[in-house]
């Protein structure tokens, strides 16, 4: 069952790898936003910096290493879902999902993960030789333990991610055209995209519970910077947990819900 | 002349109209501001606090947030996904080919377009701003003169933006996708337009070369203009510049529609 859904990625992989390769000015374009993206932000924390030394437990080295998880955050989740999540939407609109609904494989699967951002493999690699680097320069020297223990809490924060992005591009079922669902989830994962020492009080118990975002970049920065937190680990599991299987129940009613309207 | 107002105010009345059956974009865009807005308080309050500030670059905590406030409107009110998106679909399917057997201007009918669809954040963001000002009286807005010059500099912000998009989209007559450098260009400019950060607080040297682009007029004058920032004689200065800007970039922008409609071979049809 794993390797047929496997084989079945690796399929699709290659499918995009061939689209993205016919045409490559949009390959090299996607290259450029990203580049753009990430100058952009670190103008951002770097003028930020300008004004103070010490954001709450981040100094500005740690928010340039936090920066990279983030940006690497992005690719992955790029690469495996970014080209997904939203196509939902024209296919309710247009009737298309009947397509995905009658294959013999799960939709979900198969929605989430059928296109493959293959320009992303380049910032990745770029991105994780770099965070190397940027490690090595704050400790002085490699914990490989820590390394290990954030891949995984980076793997569970993508998983928080996507499960972010599909509930809010289930809302179509609810609302029938939820064309907006992508500036709205670009707005909810914004903060994400800043240290969790920035939030405080009541909020910033939020964001590491029922609205996870510190959940998907903080956490596992704060494993390379500071070392593993158990308690934070921990919580992370369980809100992916949690996460997954929302997902997955709003899937199943959303799909109840859908008529198939225009096909 | 009054045949030609009618029939771009048709167009801007038919995206009007379009734009208010999806009312949940403006729930969406309030939570944009909001939600921006509240990421940018956290962030200075902690710097003011840490640092025992007063005021930064003469502002103090209450002028930044709200100046950071009205900067995140205007620089949403100026920006186009969907309409450059649109634009830049129909060079490459062929589809501006309607336009070029009508006697419609492309640039014209689009830029009514551009102003239909934002219509409904117009009417939600100013009725945000009517708020502010009674809630919060002299924060922005201190006299009725700041008012009529912040209309037609904002105008002016949304003209200027507007051409920036047009002549970005006409690349696509050569290079047919050209979708990447719009969003690049959404991108770099939610930081470098100071959507977020003051271009006050930028580098010395950045600076420098932001005020002699046109990217100062799309976000910092307007709202510099709202919270009083200028002096009469700064705001005549920039008034004068912005409408070169606005001239200068009507006639690139024309000329390179030219150039491309030459090339276009209408190959997506």
């Amino acid at each position: 069952m794993v390797l047929r859904y496997i084989n079945l990625w690796t399929a699709f992989f290659k499918n995009s790898l061939t689209r993205d390769m016919e045409f490559k000015m949009n390959f090299i374009g996607d290259l450029f936003i990203d580049t753009i993206f990430y100058g952009s932000m670190y103008f951002f924390w770097s003028i930020i910096f300008s004004y103070v030394d010490v954001l709450g437990d981040f100094n500005q080295q740690a928010v340039i290493i936090f920066l990279i998880v983030m940006y690497l955050t992005d690719t992955v989740f790029v690469f495996f879902f970014g080209s997904n999540t939203f196509t939902l939407n024209t296919m309710v609109v247009k009737g298309e999902l009947d397509f995905v609904l009658i294959k013999p494989v799960n939709s979900q699967f198969f929605l989430s993960l059928r296109y493959v951002s293959s320009y992303a493999i380049v910032s990745f690699v770029i991105l994780f030789f770099l965070l190397l680097k940027l490690l090595y320069d704050y400790h002085g020297q490699f914990y490989f333990m820590d390394l290990i223990i954030f891949i995984i809490s980076f793997t569970m924060g993508i998983l928080i991610f996507y499960c972010i992005e599909f509930i809010i591009s289930c809302l179509v079922f609810w609302y029938r055209n939820f064309s907006v669902g992508g500036w709205l989830s670009s707005e909810m994962t914004k903060y994400s995209r800043r240290p969790d020492s920035i939030y405080k009080g009541k909020f910033r118990r939020i964001v590491f519970s029922v609205f996870p975002m510190a959940m998907i970049t903080s956490v596992p920065a704060r494993t390379l910077i500071f070392g593993p937190d158990i308690y934070l680990l921990s919580t992370q599991f369980l809100v992916t947990i949690v996460f997954l299987c929302l997902t997955r129940l709003i899937w199943i009613r959303g799909v109840k819900l859908y008529e198939s309207a225009s096909s | 002349m009054i045949s030609i107002a009618i029939k771009y105010i048709s167009v801007l009345r038919m995206n009007w109209i379009q734009a208010l059956e999806y009312r949940a974009n403006a729930l969406v865009g309030v939570i944009a501001i909001m939600s921006g807005l509240f990421i940018e308080y956290q962030i200075w309050s902690l710097i003011f606090k840490a640092k025992g500030y007063e005021t930064v670059k003469n502002f103090e905590f209450n002028e930044l947030i709200v100046f950071i406030f009205l900067s995140i409107i205007i620089g949403q009110l100026k920006s186009s996904w969907h309409s450059s998106g649109e634009m830049i679909r129909a060079i490459r399917t062929g589809e501006i080919n309607k336009y070029l057997i009508r006697p419609v201007s492309y640039f014209w009918y689009h830029f009514m377009m551009f102003i239909g669809f934002n219509s409904l954040y117009y009417i939600v963001y100013t009725l945000i701003l009517i708020g502010f000002v009674f809630i919060f009286p002299g924060m922005i807005f201190n006299s009725f003169s700041t008012v009529l010059y912040f209309l037609p500099a904002l105008f002016i912000s949304i003209y200027i933006s507007y051409c920036i998009y047009f002549i970005m989209i006409c690349f696509a007559f050569w290079f047919g996708e050209v979708r990447s450098l719009v969003v690049s260009y959404n991108l770099a400019m939610l930081i470098l337009s100071g959507q977020y950060i003051p271009i006050r607080f930028f580098p010395e040297n950045i600076l420098n070369i932001i005020n002699w682009t046109p990217i100062r007029y799309l976000v910092d004058f307007p709202v510099s203009i709202a919270t009083s920032l200028l002096t009469k004689q700064e705001i005549y200065n920039g008034f004068v510049l912005a409408i070169f800007w606005c001239l200068v970039l009507s006639i690139v922008g024309s000329f390179i529609y030219k150039l491309g409609i030459r090339d276009y071979e209408a190959y997506g049809s």
